[in-house]
């Protein structure tokens, strides 16, 4: 049973990842214009010759995948070209990729360890004053776009208070405070709606699971509130959050792409924006591709940790 | 036994019909046209007479633009919302109903669209598809209209898809279907009059909330400056006042209150719509 489940797991994983990157490969056919010419504006007729061999653009499009395939799962994702030079794709993702890891862990530490007791809190207050406020508040924040949030707080923490820094990026090495200085803003932005979505899911599972007998239960045998809701009406009821909080991994990983570009970031999102904007097809279809294999792999992991914390899920989703 | 709206429900149609009334209408109201420059009142802010919402740093009035933004708002989001979710249904219901291996391409295929975020497939498709032969020349709007519309279809497809096909599958289940079916009943039949009828309500809810992240993807793009070019949309609008941020602040937060207020009703009426479909169901 184990073994068919990983199997199709793991085929799963493989074919959602050959057909996003095949699909962008051949979105690269379908240019109006001959790829060479758009990868190199300036170059001349004999360096575009040179270049569509290198990348085996005189295959077609069948050869151009495998050749492509070929080199990025070795590892080499391909050049960015621009006039008098060119530059490795994993040389600007090995700058880019940890930023933006760090400001997915960020954030998904900050909208979890908000949305957790919020959705706790309001599903035991479900109904009264309390729950109303917070289910009210967070619906309409979670409907205010992230950009928008980024550009209030740049407009007001950064420009008139002057608290914080709006733009660029700071490594642990120029210091701790350094670091999260510049962190602050785009964790904040991209997590408020987080914040909204993960209370609300987990609102609903909580609310479901404190009907289960178990908590009747529970309480008749005279435990206190709070250790019924943390230690008997969680964990059961978490599943779906954190099936959902892997979900969105992969989407802040490359997803980020305008709170990237608003704060000046550059992790994996403005890597997206600048190879369209530069025309790079290549890089682009080698960075989409890793996109989504993150994507599809979250997606694995959360399924094996989600056997764990209720094993019960383990064979209705092999069946699912 | 209809369940009564309440005030903020009521609020919220109230504002998409005036958003629609606005992109309607908007170009027989006496207001300037959104590229008219106001040279004397550059900068004014809002309550200025003569301009409600004031003016920005390069003279043009944002009630126009306000104006002109829920024009361009309201047609991208209903085409692309319509075509992705009448394309994204067929897929959908079709694949739910038939079943077999013909589901399961479907299936995948959804998957692996929804495996790419949202806006980075709008921006991959909208560069490949607004590319011109000649980098130097500008790519007309209507042009820039039409792959900004075909890109968010194809990202909306997936998403209302994967409803049709989960909510076909609940009904063809169900007594009714397996009756007609038996009854020698022809499948077209039974999709368009049992099936359609029953999927529709889940989609209209869900199609409220594509209506917003078709909004909030159109706002990104012109944010990012790949949408609708010259600041006509109320993310282009928003470009254009990040610019200014210190001197003309009301040119930034003036579109992002009209963009949250959109994106706020169309959630909630399709939470309302979707809430509804729940208690219909719990009769059942």
């Amino acid at each position: 049973m184990r073994a068919t489940f990983w199997l199709q797991r793991l085929a799963q994983l493989l074919i959602t990842v050959f057909f996003v990157t095949f699909g962008c490969s051949l979105l690269m056919q379908l240019l109006p214009v001959s790829p060479a010419e758009v990868l190199l504006p300036v170059g001349s007729p004999e360096e575009r010759e040179l270049l569509t061999k290198e990348i085996g653009l005189d295959r077609g499009p069948i050869g151009y995948y495998v050749k492509w395939l070929g080199e990025f799962v070795r590892g080499d994702f391909g050049d960015i070209y621009y006039s008098g030079g060119r530059e490795a794709v994993s040389s600007r993702l090995a700058v880019a990729f940890p930023r933006s890891m760090l400001l997915m862990i960020y954030t998904q530490i900050l909208a979890l360890s908000v949305a957790i007791p919020l959705g706790i809190w309001s599903a035991y207050r479900v109904g009264r004053r309390a729950d109303k406020v917070i289910s009210n508040t967070l619906f309409a924040m979670s409907s205010i776009p992230n950009f928008a949030i980024a550009l209030v707080l740049v407009l007001l923490i950064g420009v008139r208070l002057q608290w914080l820094p709006t733009l660029d990026y700071q490594p642990y090495s120029a210091g701790i405070w350094e670091h999260f200085k510049h962190m602050i803003m785009p964790v904040v932005s991209l997590s408020v709606g987080l914040i909204a979505a993960y209370t609300r899911l987990l609102r609903a599972d909580m609310i479901a699971t404190l009907r289960e007998d178990y908590i009747t239960m529970a309480t008749s045998k005279g435990l206190s509130d709070r250790r019924i809701l943390w230690r008997h009406a969680f964990r059961p009821s978490s599943i779906t959050l954190f099936t959902s909080a892997a979900l969105n991994m992969g989407g802040l990983i490359g997803g980020a792409i305008v709170v990237e570009t608003i704060f000046a970031t550059y992790g994996v999102g403005f890597e997206v924006f600048a190879a369209i904007n530069g025309r790079q097809y290549i890089a682009l279809q080698s960075i989409v591709g890793l996109i989504s294999m993150f994507y599809v792999l979250f997606n694995l992991v959360i399924d094996i940790v989600a056997g764990y914390v209720d094993p019960r899920t383990r064979d209705r989703r092999v069946n699912a | 036994m209809r369940k009564k709206y309440t005030i903020p429900t009521w609020f919220a149609f109230g504002w998409l019909g005036f958003a629609v009334f606005l992109a309607v209408f908007g170009s027989f109201l006496p207001v300037d046209g959104y590229q008219v420059i106001h040279g004397d009142f550059i900068d004014s802010p809002p309550f200025t007479p003569g301009h409600w919402f004031g003016v920005d740093s390069n003279g043009y009035d944002i009630f126009s633009g306000i104006i002109n933004g829920a024009r361009l708002s309201v047609f991208i989001a209903v085409v692309s919302v319509g075509l992705g979710g009448a394309i994204g249904s067929a897929f959908g219901i079709s694949a739910a109903y038939y079943r077999g291996r013909y589901d399961s391409v479907v299936n995948t295929a959804f998957n692996v669209v929804l495996s790419v975020p949202n806006l980075v497939l709008a921006l991959a498709l909208v560069a490949v598809l607004a590319t011109n032969v000649d980098i130097n020349e500008a790519v007309p709007t209507w042009r820039r209209l039409a792959t900004l519309i075909i890109s968010l279809t194809v990202v909306i497809i997936p998403i209302l898809g994967r409803i049709a096909r989960a909510a076909t599958l609940a009904w063809s289940g169900r007594e009714f279907v397996v009756a007609a079916r038996s009854m020698g009943m022809r499948d077209r039949d039974i999709i368009s009059r049992h099936i359609i009828p029953n999927v529709l309500p889940a989609l209209i809810a869900v199609g409220f909330l594509a209506v917003g992240v078709v909004i909030i993807a159109e706002a990104s793009l012109s944010l990012l400056g790949v949408g609708i070019p010259d600041g006509a949309s109320w993310g282009g609008m928003l470009a254009r006042g990040r610019n200014d941020l210190e001197y003309n602040p009301h040119a930034l937060y003036i579109p992002i209150i009209a963009l949250a207020f959109t994106v706020i009703s169309t959630n909630h009426v399709g939470d309302v719509l979707r809430g509804k479909l729940d208690g219909r169901e719990g009769r059942l």
